[in-house]
């Protein structure tokens, strides 16, 4: 059974068995196959319903189309004049809503060093998993904030995922889940999700925490 | 739009205007980004004091999007792409 982070002295410390730091761990790389600047097509192996999950290959049971608040869907590929991903839109979106040729400029200035910086901080993700001793995912304070950020990054596609894009989306999810066989891939994918948004929301507590110290 | 007559260009208030308009960064509601982690980039970022970051993000929250800055249109791009970088959903806006 994981345990959240807690602060101890310089470091920020979790435990977390090799089952639930391989989740995590595989999370980042994928999160990391889609951000990367580079961005191949390659999509993994669809066979893998884990690896379908973030891939985005499989339509989940949530992500329907005529949730509550479908019509207010922000659009958050504004100034963008092709398709793709949505993912790709939640972890670059717009950055002028008003202005599409702001929009395109804006897009063309920032995103592939978004994309590097992104890269980096899972990266730096993966290897303070993998450097875990006894069950201990150790981040210095230095880390965290990439740690923080990388976490944010997989808990946006999961929810790009999910169809989880207002907060009605969030309620309508809760309720939806209820109706859902225990093995739809959902379910499951909505686990992850929430263990996740735990391990954040504790990094975040136990880095605050110290500041105030 | 019209033109107006030559003798009445007295002045060129809409040129000086669109000159001092600020601009805003924008930071619109999402609801993945956990409360806590948002005025920890507010106060990381900014250098926002505590209750200055917990107000802004409770109007993120509560209203759906805040103006977290202003100034000169290339600090809100910069504000803009940093806040993306946190995966916030951040928009930079002339100021109307």
């Amino acid at each position: 059974m994981a345990h959240a982070f807690t602060a101890d002295g310089q470091e920020l410390v979790a435990i977390m068995d090799e089952d639930e730091r391989a989740v995590v761990a595989g999370l980042c790389l994928q999160v990391m196959d889609l951000v990367a600047p580079t961005s191949t097509t390659a999509k993994g192996d669809p066979s893998d319903p884990f690896e379908a999950i973030v891939a985005g290959l499989g339509d989940l049971a949530t992500d329907t189309e005529d949730g509550a608040a479908g019509l207010d869907v922000p659009d958050r590929a504004f100034g963008l004049d092709h398709d793709r991903d949505p993912a790709l839109d939640r972890l670059f979106p717009t950055g002028n809503r008003e202005d599409e040729q702001e929009a395109a400029e804006f897009r063309r200035f920032t995103e592939q060093g978004l994309r590097q910086r992104k890269h980096q901080g899972l990266t730096t993700t993966v290897r303070t998993l993998e450097a875990a001793d006894d069950d201990r995912w150790v981040v210095t304070r230095a880390q965290a904030p990439a740690v923080l950020i990388a976490l944010t990054d997989i808990r946006l596609v999961m929810g790009e995922r999910l169809g989880l894009r207002t907060d009605e989306d969030a309620n309508r999810l809760e309720e939806l889940i209820e109706t859902l066989d225990a093995d739809d891939p959902a379910v499951f994918a909505l686990s992850i999700y929430d263990f996740l948004t735990w391990l954040q929301e504790s990094l975040t507590q136990a880095l605050i925490g110290e500041d105030d110290e | 739009m019209s033109i107006a007559p030559a003798e009445q260009q007295t002045s060129e208030p809409d040129v000086v205007e669109a000159v001092d308009t600020p601009w805003i960064t924008l930071v619109w509601n999402d609801p993945v980004n956990l409360m806590s982690y948002v005025t920890w980039v507010f106060q990381t970022h900014f250098g926002y004091s505590k209750q200055q970051a917990e107000k802004l993000m409770m109007d993120v929250h509560l209203k759906g999007r805040a103006v977290v800055a202003n100034g000169p249109k290339e600090q809100m791009e910069a504000d803009t792409e940093a806040l993306q970088g946190y995966g916030l959903w951040a928009t930079f806006q002339k100021d109307v």
